[in-house]
Formats: C-alpha cells, sequence, structure tokens
C-alpha cells in the first residue's frame, strides 16, 4: 500500500516514498493478507473431508476425449525383466487412491461393480459377459492369424464381419485350456473386470475356411497368403475330439480401437482420464486375491487390453482383463507347472538355497500331489494352496502394494460366490468328463473358503453400518456372516460428533459396549448434529487385530442418517 | 480510502480462490483429469524395451540365425575340439510339395577347421514313419589331437594330425512309433590323414601304419550302418526319467588296400532316476564300442573311437586315449536350482583297450566335477563346468547343448 508523500514539496501526479512508509506499507500488507488468509482458512479450511456427492457410487472417468491415445505394444521379455529386477512404480505403502469415502471401489472405466453391490442370479453370472447363448463358427472364414502368444489359433469373422479370436486345446489336455477361459471370464466378469465374450466351440475341420484375404507370418517374419496346410500345421497341435471335431474357445473382439495393454503401475501418459496411478488402484490391488482363488499366474500387464471406445470426439479408454486360458490347472499349452503359483520364476532366495545345498533344500510345493483325475483338469489343488504365500509368474506393482484393507474389499467379493454359483459355472465349461466338473468345483470351493479365512480376518471386518433415524446402529461382520471367524466377545464404540469443515471430532462419548451389531446411539450425540462419526472395535480373542477400529461417518439428511464415511485402521 | 480499496481487492482474490476449489468430489476429480489433460504426452517406451519387442516381433533371432528357408549364418561347432566356427548356410523346406527339404551349409573356424555339407531330405514320409535323405560333405581338420593309442598311450606324446574327407551318401529311417527307430545309412568316405597346420606333427613322433594303423594310406571305405533306437526319455531335450538304449553296427569296407576292413558295434545306454518329482535326477550313461577287423587286417586310428574332452572323461584333453575298444561309465547328479538353471555334480569313468576282453572296471581313468546347465526342459543350450580329479589336469568346459 503505498502512500501520498505527507511532507516537503511535491510535483503534481509524483509520489515519492520515504523508507518509514515503506515499510509501514509491507507490514500492514502483510497482517492484512495474513488476515485474510486466516479468515480463509477458518471458514474453508483446507477443503471439507466429506463433500455433498460422497460416497461417490460412479467415477466418470469417460469425460475427456482420449482420441489421441496411442497404441502400446508389450515385449514380453521386457516386462519380465523390469518385473523381476526393477520394482517399477510408487511403492509407498498408501491406501488405495481411487475409493470413495466409504472404501468401496466405484464404478469406472476399469470396474463395474456386479456382484458386490448387488445380488446376482446364477445364470447372469454363469453368461458373464456374453450376449449369446453360444455361437456355431462353422464356415467362418478365417482372416488372419493369431498373433501373440503361445496357443495355437487364429481370427475368424462372423457373418457380420465381428472378429473372433480361436483358441484351440492342448493335445494332452483337451478341454482344459477352454474351460478354463470361460470360467475365468464369467468370474472376472461377476466380480466387476471388464471382459470380453468367451464361447466355447466345437470345430469341424472339414468346414474349416480360409478367406482369401488371410494372411500369416511365417518363422522368416515375412507376411504371406495363409495356406491350408498353414492351418493343419495349427490343428497338429490341437486336442482333437473323439468326433473328429477340435474343442477351442471363440473370443469376441470388443468394440473400438485396439489400445495394447495396461501397466499395473502408472498411468496412461495419453489419457487424460487416467489420473490414478495403476499400482494404487484397489481393484488391480485387490485382483491378487482373485488370482490366488484362481491360479491365475498369468495375471500381468500383457493379459489385459484397453480399448477406444466411443464416438469421435468423445472417446475413451476402457480397460479389459484379457486371456483366462493360464487359470485353475491349466498352463494354457499343458498342465500347469507346480511351480506356478508357488514362486516366482526367479525368485532367488530359494534359488540360492537350493544352489548352496546342492538340492538338499527342498521347496515345499515340490512334494505337492496333484490328485489323477481327468487331463482336462491340469494341475490344480487347494489343500496346499496358502493364499497369502500365492506368487504370480513374476512381481505384479499392484500385487505387491495389496494392503489388508484391499485384500479384505476383495475377500468380500470372492465371498459372494456361493458353492451353487461356482457349480454352475463350471459347467458352462462342459467337460466330458463329469468327474473332473466336480473336481474343480470342488477345488474352487476349497479354494475360496481358504481365501475368505485368510483375507476377511486380516482386518476388523465391520461392513454395511446403517443409523437409523431412531439412532439405532447395526453393522455387519463379514468374517462372522461369511463363516469363517465366531462371533466375537463384542464391540466397543465410541461416538463423536464430527465438524466436516474441519475434519475434527468433538464431545467424545464414553465407551459403549454391546455384545452384537447393534448399538443405540447417544441420543444428545444426535441431536443438533449434522455429522456423527463412531468408532467400532471388535473384541475376539482369536484375531486381536480386529480392535483396531473402524470409524464410520454419518451425515444427517432429509431421510435420516447417511452412512458417507468409512476408515478402517 | 486506498486501504479499504486494496483490501477489497485481496478479499475478491481470495474469494476467486475460494471459488476455484471444488464444490463436489466429482468436481475434484473432474479437475484432475483437467489438469492431466494439458500434460499429455504418447507413451514413450525406453530403448532396451523398444529393442526386445522389435526382437521379438521381428523374430530376428530365428529369421537371423535359423529361419526355415533361405539363407543365414550357421553358428556353431563343427566337430569337438574344432573351435568357434561360423559360415554361410542355405534352406529350403518346401521341394516336392512340402515334402522334402534341402539344406546346404559351409562353415569354418578360427582354428581352421572347416566343413561344407549338403542335403536333400525327406523328413516326414508316411505320416512321420519314414524318413529319407541324401547327402554329401567335404572336411577338413587340421589339428586334430593325437596321443597314441592304448590305455598306455603318453600325455607327453600329445601331436597332431590333420584329416581330411568327403562323405557322400543316404539314409532312411523307419519310426512305427514316436519312441523307437531303425535306420540304415550307407557312405563312400575318402579319408587322407596330413601333418596338420600348427605344433608337433604326428609323423615326428610316431612313425609307420605298423605303429599307428592308417598313418602312411588312406584308403577309400563304403561304410554301412544300421542302427535301433529305443528312447523312452522325458522330456526329450532335458530328460528327467525314462531311458535311451541304441545299438548301432557298422561295416567299413576298405575300396582300394583291402587292409582296413572292419567291423564295430556302438552300445550306448542311458537311464534318467528321478527324484522329488523330477526335480532332481540322477543320470547313468553306460557306453561301449568294439572294433573288429577282418582276418590279418586293421582298424585305421583316426577311425577309432576315443575318450577325454567335454563329452565323456571331462577331466581329460580331447581325444586323450584311443584304441579298437572303448567303454565309458558316467553318472550325474542334477538338481534344479530354478526354472532355467540345473546344477550337476558328476564323475566320469572309463578305458580304451586293444581287446574288448581287456575292458573291465579295473584301472579306469577317471574324473569328477561339478557344473551349471542353462535351457529349459526342452533342452540345454549352455554347460559350464569344471572337472577335476583326473591325471589330466583341471578343466573348464564351456559348452552348447547337454553332454547327454
Amino acid at each position: 500500500m503505498f502512500s501520498k508523500a505527507s511532507s516537503g514539496p511535491a510535483k503534481a501526479g509524483h509520489y515519492v516514498l520515504p523508507l518509514r512508509s515503506v515499510v509501514s506499507a509491507f507490514r500492514r500488507t502483510v497482517l492484512a493478507t495474513a488476515f485474510i488468509l486466516g479468515v480463509i482458512a477458518v471458514t474453508r479450511g483446507a477443503a471439507p473431508r466429506f463433500y455433498p456427492d460422497d460416497p461417490i457410487q460412479v467415477d466418470r472417468d469417460a469425460q475427456l476425449d482420449a482420441s489421441n491415445a496411442m497404441p502400446i505394444e508389450g515385449s514380453n521379455g521386457y516386462d519380465f525383466a523390469e518385473h523381476t529386477f526393477l520394482k517399477p512404480g510408487d511403492r509407498r505403502d498408501i491406501p488405495a487412491v481411487n475409493v470413495n469415502t466409504m472404501d468401496e471401489v466405484p464404478d469406472s472405466s476399469w470396474f463395474t461393480n456386479r456382484i458386490g453391490r448387488r445380488a446376482m442370479a446364477i445364470d447372469e453370472i454363469v453368461r458373464g459377459p456374453n450376449s449369446m447363448d453360444t455361437v456355431v463358427v462353422d464356415d467362418w472364414p478365417i482372416v488372419r492369424d493369431k498373433t501373440s502368444g503361445i496357443t495355437p489359433g487364429y481370427r475368424v469373422t462372423d457373418p457380420s464381419g465381428r472378429l473372433y479370436q480361436i483358441k484351440f486345446d492342448p493335445p494332452g489336455n483337451p478341454e482344459m485350456a477352454s474351460g478354463a477361459e470361460v470360467i475365468g471370464a464369467a468370474i472376472y466378469h461377476a466380480l466387476g473386470y471388464n471382459v470380453v465374450e468367451g464361447y466355447v466351440v466345437e470345430i469341424d475341420p472339414a468346414k474349416i475356411v480360409i478367406a482369401p484375404t488371410a494372411t500369416t507370418v511365417d518363422m522368416s517374419g515375412r507376411r504371406r497368403p495363409m495356406r491350408r496346410s498353414d492351418v493343419d500345421r495349427l490343428l497338429a497341435r490341437a486336442a482333437r475330439l473323439p468326433n473328429g471335431k477340435y474343442r477351442a474357445t471363440a473370443s469376441r473382439f470388443a468394440d473400438g480401437v485396439p489400445l495394447g495393454y495396461f501397466k499395473y503401475y502408472g498411468t496412461r501418459p495419453d489419457d487424460p482420464n487416467d489420473i490414478h496411478p495403476h499400482e494404487h488402484r484397489r481393484e488391480l490391488r485387490g485382483s491378487r486375491v482373485f488370482a490366488a482363488w484362481l491360479n491365475h499366474d498369468d495375471s500381468r500387464g500383457l493379459n489385459s487390453l484397453d480399448m477406444l471406445e466411443g464416438p469421435a470426439g468423445a472417446r475413451h479408454v476402457r480397460h479389459y482383463m484379457f486371456d483366462f486360458g493360464s487359470i485353475m490347472g491349466s498352463g494354457s499349452v499343458f498342465a500347469q507347472v507346480p511351480r506356478a503359483g508357488n514362486e516366482y520364476i526367479l525368485e532367488w532366495t530359494p534359488a540360492l538355497k537350493t544352489l548352496i545345498t546342492l538340492g538338499l533344500f527342498v521347496r515345499p510345493w515340490i512334494l505337492v500331489d496333484y490328485p489323477e483325475v481327468a487331463p482336462s483338469v491340469g494341475r490344480f489343488e487347494a489343500e496346499f494352496f496358502d493364499p497369502a504365500e500365492w506368487r504370480p509368474e513374476y512381481p505384479n506393482p499392484a500385487f505387491d502394494l495389496m494392503r489388508p484393507d484391499d485384500a479384505f474389499w476383495a475377500a468380500r467379493l470372492v465371498a459372494k460366490f456361493s458353492d451353487e454359483a461356482l457349480r454352475a459355472i463350471v459347467a458352462k465349461a462342459r467337460y466330458g468328463d463329469p468327474a473332473a466338473a466336480d473336481y474343480i468345483t470342488r477345488t474352487l470351493i476349497a479354494r475360496r473358503d481358504k481365501v475368505l479365512r485368510t483375507w476377511l480376518t486380516g482386518v476388523n471386518p465391520l461392513v454395511n453400518p446403517q443409523l437409523s433415524a431412531a439412532g439405532v446402529l447395526t453393522f455387519e461382520n463379514a468374517a462372522v456372516s461369511a463363516g469363517v471367524a465366531t462371533a466375537p466377545a463384542g464391540y466397543v464404540l465410541t461416538w463423536s460428533r464430527f465438524d466436516n469443515a474441519t475434519d475434527s471430532a468433538s464431545g467424545v462419548s464414553q465407551e459403549q459396549r454391546v455384545s452384537g451389531p447393534r448399538a443405540d446411539a447417544p441420543p444428545a450425540m444426535l441431536q443438533g448434529s449434522d455429522y456423527v462419526s463412531v468408532s467400532i472395535q471388535t473384541m475376539h480373542a482369536g484375531f486381536p487385530g480386529w480392535e483396531a477400529p473402524v470409524i464410520v461417518y454419518f451425515r444427517q439428511g432429509a431421510g435420516g442418517w447417511q452412512p458417507i464415511g468409512l476408515t478402517r485402521k | 480510502m486506498r486501504r479499504l480499496i486494496l483490501v477489497a481487492v485481496q478479499l475478491l482474490a481470495a474469494t476467486a480462490a475460494f471459488a476455484q476449489e471444488p464444490a463436489t468430489r466429482a468436481e475434484e476429480l473432474a479437475r484432475q483429469r483437467e489438469e492431466k489433460s494439458r500434460q499429455l504426452a504418447p507413451p514413450e517406451p525406453g530403448r532396451l524395451e523398444r529393442t526386445l519387442l522389435a526382437l521379438e516381433n521381428g523374430r530376428l533371432f530365428e529369421r537371423i540365425l535359423n529361419p526355415p528357408e533361405g539363407f543365414y549364418p550357421k553358428i556353431g561347432n563343427i566337430t569337438p575340439g574344432g573351435g568357434f566356427a561360423i559360415g554361410p548356410a542355405y534352406r529350403k523346406p518346401t521341394l516336392f510339395g512340402e515334402r522334402a527339404t534341402f539344406s546346404a551349409f559351409a562353415m569354418g573356424s578360427f582354428k581352421r577347421y572347416w566343413l561344407a555339407e549338403s542335403r536333400l531330405a525327406w523328413p516326414a514320409l508316411a505320416g512321420g514313419r519314414l524318413s529319407a535323405d541324401v547327402h554329401g560333405r567335404l572336411f577338413e581338420y587340421p589339428q586334430e589331437d593325437f596321443f597314441g593309442l592304448g590305455p598306455a598311450s603318453r600325455r607327453d606324446d600329445d601331436v597332431i594330425y590333420g584329416f581330411r574327407s568327403s562323405e557322400l551318401g543316404a539314409t532312411a529311417g523307419v519310426r512305427p512309433v514316436p519312441w523307437f527307430a531303425l535306420g540304415a545309412k550307407v557312405d563312400q568316405l575318402t579319408p587322407s590323414v596330413g601333418p596338420g597346420n600348427t605344433g608337433r606333427s604326428i609323423g615326428q613322433v610316431f612313425r609307420g601304419s605298423t605303429a599307428v594303423p592308417g598313418l602312411d594310406d588312406q584308403p577309400d571305405f563304403l561304410r554301412y550302418e544300421f542302427s535301433a533306437d529305443l528312447n523312452l526319455r522325458e522330456p526329450q531335450g532335458n530328460p528327467r526319467r525314462g531311458g535311451q538304449y541304441k545299438v548301432v553296427y557298422q561295416r567299413f569296407d576298405d575300396r582300394d588296400l583291402e587292409r582296413y576292413n572292419f567291423r564295430r558295434v556302438d552300445v550306448d545306454l542311458q537311464q534318467y532316476v528321478p527324484l522329488l518329482r523330477d526335480r532332481r535326477v540322477i543320470a547313468l550313461r553306460a557306453f561301449a564300442s568294439t572294433a573288429d577287423a577282418d582276418a590279418g587286417q586293421d582298424v585305421p586310428f583316426y577311425y577309432q573311437r576315443t575318450l577325454g574332452g567335454p563329452d565323456d572323461l571331462r577331466g581329460f584333453r580331447q581325444f586323450r586315449f584311443r584304441d579298437r575298444n572303448v567303454l565309458l561309465l558316467q553318472a550325474e547328479y542334477r538338481w534344479e536350482i530354478f526354472t532355467a538353471v540345473d546344477g550337476a555334480i558328476f564323475y566320469d569313468a572309463g578305458r580304451v583297450a586293444p581287446r574288448f576282453e581287456d575292458l573291465g572296471f579295473d584301472n579306469l581313468e577317471s574324473d569328477y566335477g561339478i557344473g551349471f546347465r542353462f535351457g529349459t526342459r526342452n533342452g540345454v543350450f549352455l554347460r559350464v563346468e569344471g572337472a577335476f580329479g583326473s591325471s589330466g589336469g583341471k578343466h573348464f568346459i564351456l559348452r552348447y547343448g547337454h553332454v547327454f
């Protein structure tokens, strides 16, 4: 703040700034600014703890045009080396960044809450992403070879021109990979991931048609017209059924423009909507739980798919989980190796122990007995399976960063799959041997139960809090509901008024002890409050970690008290 | 008044700042995305990733080193002890309706070994049950080691000879089931022995065909061969269980001098005993070879079997022992360290003898050692081994391919 000179000669329009005045003006400016900022800070806080639209159910991450996103191509060798020898991504141990204030994953281009948000009929789960009951690919022309992966196959188009990828089962394990593919697709779809349509088909070799424009790449790297002998060579690496046909999976390509794969760390630099580092996305961290359950050892970035969808000028990227041919007992082109799920391809500690002891150190998984069942099962078991120790083929940044609350979120979804649902999903694979279907179902159920025992109990497992208008608090103990824990001795509750603007609690109540998941809120605490919070500890001798409280926040609204926040300590 | 104006300006600025704060969670996220939209950049893989991707997509290694068709560089060993060799090669796999393949190559080593070979093959006739080929090869090995004949040959007698020959012949095979094959082969051979291109020549120490059969004169031969191969190894390239049992009978007909007609029988038995679900393996091999010349005739030294080198008696130099009859016993304990690397502890024993009845388990030369094998269940591409405990000193071995 400058002032006119108060003494001495002055010329019109000219201002003189004595030193004392300058200092004084500066002081006043600083004080005023500090006062204003203080007022703003007091009235504003940094930002309210909860916005009016919390908890968001949908993260609208398709609003900005991503037309300029470029296809990304992945190298198997680099991907292995990068994740094995380096540690890519932000390795801070922080909570997932894309959850809403209720600690849930909102719908997005990555994930759509299905079985976790609503009851799904078994038929709906089984149908999965498929729009049709079945497809018959006889006479659908082959338009080109299959460009990636080790499974023999090719691409065909249906009469409307839609593209499908055909993948065959290995000769020694008929029905194995195709069964795994449709089971995996149904489960991942029900969980909430984007998955392409996939169908089990039987292909009559006499009805295979090669389009005149079909091409393939020979071992010289040259693309040339595809010949019948190329197809015959593929079929020689495929399982032939007793009826002379070849069983395969027909996977329908998703709509849009393929953009390659997504990484399990960082963000796509060319997608304006992709703002959450993938290693901190809960649905990617938590997918470790699903991968462990299903033994999806090939769960890596290269088995994902980004598609550019939408009309010109309003395109966005949708992220798919892709290729389930290597889950359960299937290794795609052979029965899964015993190491899969138990150890990374290259894991230093056991390797050095084995080296130094000249092989006297024996990794425990080597001694696992796999039951003698049908070849379509591959190598799949539940007895030795330890969810917490399960590993993919090589490290996955999002899996590495999974925290107990991420795993708990995922385990709750796993708990939604009933025995009946799993039996129906397995039936979709149409195994010729009923014993194979029965064994796979029983194994999935047993592994599911281990997953729940491991990860539903890792945090204080309170969910679904509700506060009625009459002030009655109810909640659910997910571990008890799933049958993996006995009822706790009781719960200890502490109520507070909550100031949303300052993110602070006040008027803390005395501890309230209840024996079950129901309590009456102190009326005085609710009276005149817009927000209240309650801290709930669970007292269970078997799970001392459950004493770490879950804090639930409620907001008074027109319809009563709404849960708007949940924090697990 | 001025102060009031300035305070008002500051309040306005603060209010504007306040207005920029999002009012909803959706708005907060939208602003973050708007912010990112101003900083978009195309994905840029690093140099290493680009290189590996180009190698994978372009199948450069296959295209350059082992293409199914056309010209390529052939790299490897011509013969044990011949050194690293390289040369041009060509193959055409689709002759006669894709039934026949033609291949030809020529390669030379830094030790001036060279080999030229051409082959026209029908590898899978009658649904893969029959195979046949015609072939020709011409080679020169100028630095072959020779220590004398028999078990008592002296290390100090190490000399060099040169060996040159052509082979022109045909092969036929029957494989009624995948694990059993019968084979027949006939070749015309034109061996020639010379002084070698370095070191002490064989003629400086050993003189005359009486002491060393075939040293002074080398006739042409017709070689007939019959073989039976029962191969139950699993997997074939890097066996963990099963065995392979092979018998080969050869007849060498001296076409010029009628002094070197002889027969030979080789028996090669391999057994693999799996332990700990195939993660450990006891690998055993017994190899015996016996050659029997016609009455009054002899077996030329250059066709006699040898012991010593990275594939048999690993604690000895290449071709350290040579005679008509050979016995080799090998045992290995192999343990998987991780997916691509196995360790191995081995013991080799063997001897040569002028008479078959002299072969036995007494007075065997032996060695032991430790090594590592790099590869997959389909095959070993590199061996690194150290062999010790022999009278031939310590030997470090770096070799492509499995020992057995």
